[in-house]
C-alpha cells in the first residue's frame, strides 16, 4: 500500500524520512503530523525514529540503510549517533562514514543485497557499504546522472528509475539488481523518484502531490498489492499511455 | 495544453463607476496644490501631469479589459462557437472593437492637450486646458456605457461557465429532453445536475468528473435538442450542437424506448439521423434507456428493428440500461470509457510520441545472474496482520448481520505521537520524549542521564562497547612483554664485559649529569632575565667557585686567587686611588669597571664605585660597542645612511605623518548634478 504524506508543506518525503525493512527515520520536525503516518503504518512491526542528522532535517538524503546496517555521514553529531545506537535494535549495525561525498543517499541506493553507488565514492566507502549493509556494490549512473540514490528507489521486491533512463540501461539495472525495473515519476511528474519516494518491501510512502497513475505504478512494481509489476504492461498500459502522451 | 479559466476576469466598472474611478484616481495620485510663488513652467508641468496621469489611468484599465476577455480566433473553436451562441460573435466583437477605439482615441487626446499645455500662459489657462482634456476624455467613456455594461455582463456568464478541457477523455451525453441524461450524469458522477420531470430541465452545458482506470474522465450533459433544422434551433440547443460538434469525445446517445419523455421513438431515430454527421471521427454509442419501464423485447416492432438498424453503422454500438433501476449504468459507463481510451490510445500509437514513453511502458524482468536467491524480508508480524486484514474483510462480509464483537482488531489501537500532540497543547507546545521508544536491554536505563562533556573530554571519544575485552587484551599483552624483557635480561646479564671499575665511572658521571640537569632547572625556574653568560657569568664567578671547579677537574689550584686579585687591582689602580677597598672586596667589580664607558667621567664613576649599589648607566644607543672608536664608527655609519634621504628632503619611514583633514561632503558623491538650493 502506498500512502501519500507531506512534510511541512514539502512534498519531499524522500528527504525527510529513511525507510527500510528493519527501521524508518524520520526528521524531527514542528509537528508530530508526518511521523505519526510513518509510525500508524510502520511502530508495530519496525522501529520508527525521530531523528536529525548534523542537526539538519534532510535524515533521507544523508542517510544509506538496508535490514542490516545504517550509514550516517560524518556530520552526524555524537549525540545523534548515540540516539540512534539506543533507538534501533542491536542487530542494526550503525557505522559513520568519513567520506567526502557526505550526501549518501543521495550517492548510494541499496535493498538488502545489491548497491549501486556513486562513480566517484571513495574506495574505502565502497568497502564500508559491502561490510554494513552486506551488499553487491556496483559503480554505475542512471540516465547519465551519477547521483543514484537521487534518481533510483529500490526494494527487494523492483525498483523505479529515472523516467529519461533507456529500456537498454534498464535491463541492464535491472539484472545487477536482479530486481524488476520501471522508470517512472512521482508528485505529478517529478524525476527525483529518492526525493518524492520512499518504499520498503511492504509498504511505501510518496508526496501528496502524486497522482493515482503514479501511485498504481508504485503499487505494482514494489508489489504492494496482490498484482504484480505485470501489471503495468497489462491493464495499465492504455491508462498510462493516455495519461503520458 | 491551454486550461481556460474565464474566473479570473477583473470586473468591468460601469461607465459612471469609471469615470469616478478614474478622476479620484488622479485627484489622490498627482499633487493638488498650486502655490502663488509657482513659475509658469512649474504650473504648465503640473497640469500637464494631471492629463498625463489620467490618460495613463484610462489606458491600463481599459487595455486590461481588452487583454483579460478572449479573443475568439485564438481560443478553442469548441469555446469560440460557443462564445458566438451565448453572446452573439460580432456583438461581442464590436464591443472590445470600441473599448479599444475609445482607448486610442483618449491617447490622441492627451498628446494634443499636453501640446496646447505647453502654450497656456496663465495658470488660468492651464486649468481651463486640463478641465476640458479632462471632461472629453470623460465624455469618450461615457460614450461606452453600452460596451462596458454588455461586457460586464459577459463577464459574469462567463465565469459561471463550466470548467470544461476540451482535449481530454470526455463522455458528452444527448438526445432528446427528458430522456434521461443527467440521471445518467448523476449516477456516474458527483456533479448533482437538476433533474425534473419536464423537458429543457437541463438549459446550459454541465460538468462532471468521475475515476475509472486511474485516469479523470469529464462527463458532459447538455441540454435536450430536438428534431428540426439547424436554423430553427435555439440558444439552448445550439449548445448541445455546438459540445458535439467540436468535443473529441464518446457521444452516448440516449432513446427513451419507454417513450415517457413524450417524443416517439420514431421522432428520435429521426433526429439520430440528422445529427448523424456531428458523430463523424467520434465513438458513439446508443443508449436505451429507461428499460426499467418497457423492456427492449416489448418494443412495437417497427420501432426495435429501426433502433437495431441505426445501431448496425459502424463504430456504434447499442446497450440497454435504466437510471431507476441501476441496470446497466455501469456496463455503459464502462464500454463508452474503454472505447474511448481505445481510440485514444490507438491514435498515440500512430504518433510517434509514444516512443520517448516506451521505458516507462515496459518492466524490464531480470535475467538471473548466479544462483543466490535474493529474496523479500517483509516481518511476519507484516504477513500476520495482512491475513487477519484478509480474513477479517471475509469474515465481517459473511456474517456482516452477526453482532460481531469478536472481530475487533487483536491489539487496541496505539496512540499515535499526533493525538497525543493534540491531546498535550498541540504542535508548538508538545515535545516528544523520544527516548521513551529506546530499544534497551533494560528499560531502567531508558531515561538515564549521560553528559555530553564530563572534565573536559567528549564521553562519546571514550564511548566503547568493547572496551573491556580490549582492556583485557592490551593487559595481557604488556605482561606477555614484561616478561619477555626480564626472560632477555636474565639470560644476557652473565655475558656481561664491562668491568667493576668502568661500571663505578658511568655511575659518577650519571650521578654528576643529574646534578647539572637539577642545577640548570633551578636556574630556569628563577623567573628572572636571561643575562648574557659574559654578564651573568662574570658576578657567578667568585675566587671560591673557581677556586673550587678547577679543583674538581683536576688542576692545581694554587695562586689562582692571588691571580685573580693582582690583576683586579693592577685595573683599578689605573682608576683612581678612591674606593681601593671595595675592590679588594668583590672581583665581580673589576670586570665591570673594565667594561665601563670610556666617555664617562672619572669621577662620576668613582661616585658610583663609591655608592657600590648603583651599576654604571650608558647613553642607549651605544649598548653593546664594545668602545668610543666603535661607537664613533656606528655613529658615521648611520649619518651616511641618511645622508641621501636628508639631500632629497624626503620624508623617512620613522618620521610622523598628519593625513590631510577632509570633510565628508568633499568625499562622498551624493550629490546630483542639480542645484544645491537644499544647503
Amino acid at each position: 500500500m502506498a500512502i501519500r504524506a507531506q512534510f511541512e508543506n514539502s512534498n519531499e518525503v524522500g528527504v525527510f524520512s529513511k525507510l527500510t525493512n528493519s527501521y524508518a527515520l524520520c526528521s524531527t520536525g514542528g509537528s508530530e503530523n508526518f511521523y505519526s503516518v510513518f509510525e500508524a503504518e510502520l511502530a508495530d512491526h519496525i522501529p520508527v525514529v525521530h531523528t536529525s542528522i548534523a542537526n539538519c532535517r534532510f535524515v533521507g538524503r544523508v542517510t544509506v540503510g538496508n535490514k542490516r546496517g545504517l550509514m550516517v555521514p560524518n556530520t552526524t553529531t555524537d549525540q545523534e549517533l548515540q540516539h540512534l545506537r539506543n533507538a534501533l535494535p542491536d542487530k542494526v549495525v550503525i557505522q559513520r562514514v568519513e567520506e567526502r561525498l557526505s550526501a549518501l543517499g543521495n550517492c548510494i541506493v541499496t535493498n538488502d543485497h545489491v548497491a549501486l553507488v556513486h562513480t566517484d565514492l571513495d574506495r574505502e566507502t565502497e568497502d564500508l557499504v559491502s561490510d554494513v549493509l552486506g551488499v553487491e556494490v556496483f559503480r554505475q549512473t542512471i540516465a547519465g546522472n551519477a547521483l543514484v540514490g537521487s534518481y533510483a528507489v529500490i526494494t527487494n521486491q523492483g525498483g523505479m528509475v529515472h523516467p529519461r533512463t533507456s529500456i537498454e540501461d534498464i535491463e541492464e539495472l535491472s539484472s545487477l539488481l536482479q530486481i524488476p525495473l520501471v522508470a517512472g515519476t512521482v508528485n505529478r511528474g517529478s524525476d527525483v523518484l529518492g526525493a518524492g519516494l520512499v518504499a520498503n518491501d511492504w509498504t511505501a510512502f510518496c508526496g501528496l502531490d502524486t497522482t493515482s497513475t503514479e501511485i498504481s505504478v508504485i503499487e505494482s512494481i514494489f508489489k504492494l498489492q496482490d498484482q504484480g509489476p505485470a501489471n503495468i504492461v497489462n491493464s495499465m498500459r492504455s491508462s498510462l499511455i493516455d495519461s503520458l502522451t | 495544453m491551454v486550461v481556460y479559466n474565464f474566473k479570473k476576469m477583473a470586473p468591468v466598472p460601469a461607465a459612471d463607476d469609471f469615470i469616478d474611478i478614474v478622476l479620484t484616481r488622479t485627484q489622490r495620485k498627482t499633487p493638488t496644490v498650486v502655490h502663488p510663488g509657482y513659475n509658469i513652467n512649474r504650473i504648465r508641468q503640473f497640469y500637464m501631469r494631471k492629463v498625463k496621469f489620467t490618460q495613463e489611468t484610462l489606458s491600463e484599465r481599459l487595455g486590461q479589459i481588452i487583454m483579460d476577455f478572449p479573443r475568439l480566433d485564438d481560443i478553442h473553436p469548441f469555446y469560440a462557437d460557443l462564445l458566438n451562441i451565448l453572446y452573439d460573435r460580432d456583438h461581442y466583437k464590436l464591443a472590445l472593437g470600441q473599448i479599444n477605439m475609445a482607448k486610442k482615441l483618449m491617447e490622441a487626446l492627451s498628446r494634443d492637450y499636453v501640446r496646447l499645455l505647453k502654450y497656456g500662459d496663465s495658470l488660468y489657462r492651464c486649468k481651463q486646458l486640463k478641465r476640458a482634456a479632462l471632461g472629453r476624455m470623460m465624455t469618450l467613456l461615457k460614450r461606452q456605457k453600452a460596451s462596458l455594461s454588455y461586457l460586464e455582463e459577459v463577464r459574469k456568464h462567463l465565469a459561471r461557465l463550466p470548467a470544461l478541457d476540451p482535449n481530454t477523455r470526455t463522455l458528452l451525453l444527448t438526445g432528446f429532453p427528458n430522456v434521461g441524461k443527467s440521471s445518467f450524469m448523476n449516477k456516474v458522477t458527483r456533479a448533482n445536475v437538476d433533474v425534473q420531470p419536464y423537458a429543457f430541465t437541463t438549459k446550459s452545458l454541465y460538468v462532471g468528473h468521475m475515476d475509472y482506470r486511474y485516469l479523470r474522465w469529464q462527463v458532459v450533459d447538455t441540454p435536450g435538442i430536438l428534431d428540426h433544422a439547424l436554423e430553427e434551433r435555439n440558444t439552448i440547443e445550439m449548445q448541445a450542437v455546438t459540445a458535439l460538434a467540436h468535443l473529441q469525445c464518446c457521444v452516448l446517445f440516449m432513446i427513451d424506448i419507454s417513450e415517457q419523455c413524450g417524443y416517439p421513438i420514431a421522432e428520435q431515430l429521426r433526429l439520430f439521423e440528422s445529427i448523424k454527421p456531428l458523430f463523424a471521427n467520434k465513438q458513439l454509442i446508443i443508449v436505451a434507456n429507461k428499460t426499467d419501464v418497457l423492456p427492449f423485447d416489448q418494443v412495437r416492432e417497427p420501432d426495435r428493428t429501426n433502433i437495431l438498424a441505426a445501431a448496425a453503422g459502424v463504430n456504434v454500438e447499442l446497450m440497454f440500461m435504466s437510471n431507476v433501476s441501476e441496470e446497466g449504468v455501469m456496463a455503459v459507463k464502462t464500454a463508452a470509457c474503454d472505447k474511448l481510451l481505445q481510440a485514444r490510445v490507438d491514435a498515440r500509437l500512430a504518433g510517434k510520441k509514444v516512443g520517448e514513453v516506451m521505458n516507462r511502458l515496459t518492466v524490464a524482468m531480470p535475467t538471473p545472474r548466479d544462483a543466490r536467491a535474493r529474496g523479500a524480508s517483509i516481518p511476519d508480524s507484516v504477513l500476520a496482520a495482512r491475513a487477519a486484514a484478509k480474513n477479517g474483510a471475509g469474515s465481517n462480509a459473511q456474517m456482516s448481520d452477526d453482532d460481531s464483537s469478536a472481530q475487533q482488531p487483536a491489539a487496541a489501537a496505539r496512540l499515535t505521537e499526533k493525538e497525543r500532540m493534540w491531546l498535550n497543547g498541540g504542535p508548538g507546545v508538545y515535545n516528544c520524549d523520544y527516548r521513551k521508544y529506546y530499544d534497551l536491554a533494560s528499560d531502567d536505563w531508558k531515561f538515564d542521564k549521560i553528559p555530553e562533556i564530563m572534565d573536559g573530554k567528549n564521553v562519546a571519544d571514550y564511548v566503547d562497547a568493547e572496551i573491556d575485552a580490549r582492556l583485557a587484551l592490551l593487559e595481557r599483552e604488556e605482561d606477555q612483554l614484561q616478561a619477555e624483557a626480564a626472560a632477555a635480561a636474565a639470560a644476557a646479564g652473565d655475558e656481561s664485559d664491562v668491568d667493576e671499575e668502568t661500571r663505578a665511572l658511568a655511575g659518577e658521571i650519571r650521578a654528576r649529569k643529574r646534578l647539572a640537569r637539577v642545577a640548570s632547572r633551578d636556574n630556569r625556574s628563577r623567573n628572572s632575565a636571561v643575562m648574557p653568560r659574559a654578564t651573568a657569568g662574570a658576578r657567578a664567578r667568585t675566587v671560591g667557585a673557581v677556586t673550587a671547579a678547577l679543583g674538581a677537574a683536576g688542576v692545581p689550584t694554587e695562586g689562582v686567587a692571588a691571580r685573580g686579585r693582582k690583576r683586579g687591582r693592577s685595573l683599578s689602580r689605573g682608576d683612581g686611588s678612591a674606593g681601593g677597598d671595595s675592590m679588594d672586596v668583590d672581583t665581580a667589580e673589576p670586570g665591570a669597571k673594565r667594561r665601563a664607558d670610556g666617555s664617562l667621567a672619572p669621577r662620576a664613576r668613582s661616585r658610583s664605585a663609591a655608592a657600590g649599589s648603583r651599576s654604571a648607566s650608558r647613553a642607549p644607543r651605544e649598548e653593546g660597542l664594545k668602545d668610543d672608536a666603535m661607537a664613533a664608527k656606528a655613529r658615521r655609519v648611520m649619518k651616511k645612511g641618511q645622508t641621501q634621504m636628508n639631500r632629497r628632503a624626503q620624508a623617512g619611514e620613522s618620521d610622523r605623518k598628519y593625513g590631510p583633514r577632509l570633510d565628508k561632503h568633499m568625499l562622498a558623491g551624493k550629490m546630483g548634478k542639480g542645484t544645491r538650493r537644499s544647503r
